[in-house]
Formats: structure tokens, sequence, C-alpha cells
């Protein structure tokens, strides 16, 4: 076993462990929010899943800016492999946001901004992985996807601040607080102390699935350059 | 149901992180079959080549 496949192990396990800590935390030490229940807790996975979804199409930016400036094909790798994750935790946060609306906003989906500018960020990203796949030659391929990662980021900010910029009752947990939210609620010690853990967790869950999915994205590459190999022989 | 009453919302919640837990876990098993057929690919091209050789 070579020493990095034994560091992605030690992170592989490092990161469940992580998430067994998160998940007993929000279970066992985080009180109940008394107006909402228990569906509150769904809080201290639904933002930091926003949170990695939002890095994820970050990283892809820096990726892409790397890519088009060196044309090093391990940059596309980082880029399409964090899009994907991206995509994951975006629907994530968008079913778990639902599902929390229900019994509080008496609602499964409203067309509030937050909601309507994040399920555009999701689709703009999914328009991506669509663009990758319909490109057969890897340098084009590459080289639309770095300009299409960048560009699509101004999705995110808007997404961020589309609650402060526009009427919403999404709750703001960052910056002042909207008159308007249904369903916010003030963090006592324990709930904040809980959050910073799920959000420094689901960083490293981050991390952990995008050196795994690089990973299996070289073993896929070493497929395509044998197949190239065998019919060239 | 009292104002000051706190509502029971467990099944939304347990419908919520049944979520958190099952999304991913479809990706990672989405993972494991594209690794699968690939290992299937190089078990492939590596007979094929040693066919060609011979």
């Amino acid at each position: 076993m070579s020493k990095s496949d034994r560091n992605l192990q030690i992170l592989n396990v490092v990161t469940a462990l992580l998430l067994v800590a998160a998940t007993g935390l929000v279970f066992l030490y985080a009180p109940r929010e008394t107006s909402m229940g228990d569906v509150q807790r769904i809080f201290y996975f639904h933002v930091p899943s926003a949170w990695v979804a939002g890095l994820a199409f970050l990283v892809t930016v820096i990726a892409g800016i790397a890519y088009l400036r060196t044309h090093e094909g391990t940059w596309d790798v980082v880029a399409s492999s964090s899009v994907e994750i991206g995509v994951v935790f975006a629907l994530m946060n968008i079913i778990t946001g639902a599902i929390w609306a229900r019994p509080i906003w008496n609602t499964w989906w409203t067309w509030d901004p937050r909601l309507t500018t994040a399920t555009i960020t999701w689709l703009i990203y999914v328009a991506y992985l669509m663009l990758r796949a319909g490109i057969e030659d890897p340098d084009r391929r590459a080289r639309f996807a770095a300009v299409y990662g960048i560009v699509g980021f101004v999705s995110v900010p808007i997404t961020y601040f589309s609650i402060q910029m526009m009427r919403s009752i999404h709750p703001v947990l960052f910056g002042p607080a909207n008159p308007l939210a249904k369903g916010s609620a003030p963090l006592t010690p324990a709930m904040l102390q809980t959050f910073l853990f799920c959000l420094f967790t689901f960083t490293v869950v981050y991390f952990c699935f995008l050196f795994n999915r690089i990973r299996l994205q070289r073993l896929n590459d070493r497929v395509e350059q044998l197949k190239a190999k065998l019919l060239s022989a | 149901m009292l104002l000051d009453e706190t509502p029971n919302t467990v099944g939304y919640m347990i419908a919520g992180y049944a979520v958190f837990f099952g999304l991913p876990f479809l990706y990672l098993v989405s993972w494991l079959v594209r690794q699968r057929d690939l290992e299937k690919d190089i078990e492939l091209i590596e007979t094929l080549s040693e066919e060609k050789k011979k």
C-alpha cells in the first residue's frame, strides 16, 4: 500500500469517527428547541451541507483558474470531482430544507428567494456535469468546464446574500436578523458548540470525499490510457 | 395545540436525517460500482493486450 493510500485510509477513519461524534452531539448534547421541537435538529447538518456545497464550488473556481493557467489535467480532475460532491451536498441541503419547512412554514416548498436561488445554483452545477459528459475531446472539455465553473460560481454569493437583498421568510444565521423570518431561534451555547463541531466535521467530510473521488478519477484515467494504448498497438 | 407546547416534529427530523445519511450512502455506492467496473475494464484490457502479443 502506498503512503498516499495509507493517509487516505486514516482520513476515512477520522472522518467516520467525526461523523459519529457529530451525530452524538446533535442527538445527545444539543437541547431540544422549544418552539419547533426536534425538527430543529436538522439545522446542525442542513447549514453545514450548504457550506460544503459552497466550498466545493469555490474549489472548482480555484482549480478552474489553475487549469486555465497551467493546462495541467490534475486541476481539471479536482474541479470535476469537487462539483460532483457539491451537487450531492446542495441537493441534500435543498431536500432537508423542504422537510424542515413543512412543519414550520406549513408548506414543503415556497418560491422564497433563498430556496429559489439555491435550486438555480444546484441546476447550474448539474448542467456543468452534463456539459462535461457532452464533450469528448479532453482538452476542450477541461477548458469549457473551467470557464463554466468560474462563471457559474456567481450564483453562490447571490444565493448567500439573497435573504439580505430580498424579502424572505428564511432565517438569517450570520448578519442582521430578518424581521420576516419564520423558524429562526437564538442558539444556546450547547447548540452553538454542536453547530460549530458539525461545520468542522462536514469540512473534513468534504476533503475526505474529494481525495477519494480524485483517486477514482485517476483509476478512470488509467483505464482510458490503457484503452488508447491497446487501440494504437 | 397550546402555543407554549413544544410540537412533536420527530417524524420530520427522522426524515431529514434519513436524507443526510441516505444520499451520501447512495453516492458512495455509485463510487463502488464505478470502481468495480473500472477494475473489470483493466483486467479485460490486460487480457486483450496479452492475447495481442501472442
